[in-house]
């Protein structure tokens, strides 16, 4: 014969144990949804374009580089920017970044025209990209006579991102 | 008891599905260089300049069979450096033994930067000047001045143009 404080001991009990059941349960099911995975490579890191004449080059070709992505466990889009952190600055003097445009292939990687005021597309899907899939951009510069002497340097950022 | 846990684990677990942990954006940066090289390029619309024999109380500047001479100098020098444009004869104008003094021809100039001057054979004499880069276009306009002194004769002398940055 219990007594109704032992009895309410045990029921508390039990529905401890029922709360911490399902706590784990829930737990393992979190951690069984496998999780988003984006993986993004840039390679060779370094853009470089040679001086030239502007006559017989008004276009300068960098070579190419290589951006892989690689988007795993996502259900919607996905998204690959590039963005100038400023303009291309030699001391004082300056090529706006808007001078620098580039080509990319194979789709869904696009063509556009580097900013430094907003990340601008240069690929774009929706689900996974598994295997990773590599596209080839090449940067072009606007050449010009009116471009101070000088060795211009700036950081570009290419940012994957889902949603 | 029962059912509240039930109820409670299958709102947890149905949450848990519907959204899957979401993966932080990646970023990759690269270095973007540019080389710019100190460089000129000089363009005249004629390397000849022709003064025809006319009457000095006619004519007393004469000016080039080829009428004015476009110019264009383009430059690429280090940020606010200055680009100057220079014309000087290699001596004066000569035919046999005669003589006409380079500083016989003179120039009127139009352009930014461009401006009017006298021929030296001794020092160049400034035709434009500018700060910095740029493509700049102008025209000169020669004239040599007629005189009775002059000995019959061809004439002739060269003209140095020089464009030039630090």
């Amino acid at each position: 014969m219990t007594t109704p404080r032992a009895h309410h001991r045990r029921r508390a009990g039990c529905a401890i144990v029922r709360i911490t059941a399902v706590a784990l349960t829930v737990w393992l099911q979190a951690s069984w949804v496998t999780a988003q995975k984006l993986t993004l490579a840039v390679t060779p890191s370094t853009v470089s374009f040679a001086s030239a004449d502007p006559d017989t080059t008004p276009t300068i070709l960098a070579a190419p580089i290589t951006v892989s992505v690689r988007v795993q466990s996502n259900s919607g889009a996905w998204h690959l920017t590039v963005q100038a952190n400023g303009d291309l600055l030699s001391g004082g003097a300056t090529i706006d970044a808007t001078q620098v445009s580039w080509t990319a292939a194979p789709p869904p990687f696009q063509n556009g025209t580097l900013s430094k005021v907003a990340a601008q597309p240069i690929a774009s899907g929706t689900g996974n990209v598994n295997p990773a899939i590599n596209g080839s951009v090449v940067f072009r510069l606007a050449n010009s006579w009116n471009y101070s002497a000088g060795i211009y340097s700036q950081t570009i950022v290419f940012t994957l991102s889902a949603p | 008891m029962r059912i509240r846990s039930v109820i409670v684990a299958a709102v947890f677990i149905g949450a848990a599905q519907a959204s899957p942990a979401l993966a932080q954006p990646q970023s990759a940066t690269a270095t973007m260089t540019v080389s710019v090289s100190t460089s000129a390029k000089l363009t005249i619309s004629s390397s000849t300049l022709t003064f025809a024999d006319a009457n000095p109380d006619l004519v007393p500047q004469i000016a080039p069979a080829q009428g004015a001479l476009s110019i264009t100098a383009k430059a690429r020098a280090t940020d606010n450096a200055q680009v100057v444009l220079t014309v000087q004869a290699d001596d004066d104008l000569r035919s046999g033994l005669q003589v006409i003094p380079a500083s016989a021809i003179t120039w009127t100039a139009s352009g930014t930067g461009f401006a009017s001057g006298t021929l030296s054979k001794t020092a160049p004499v400034t035709l434009g000047q500018w700060i910095g880069s740029g493509s700049r276009t102008g025209s000169q306009t020669l004239a040599f001045r007629n005189l009775w002194t002059y000995a019959t004769g061809t004439y002739t002398c060269v003209l140095l143009y020089t464009l030039s940055g630090p």
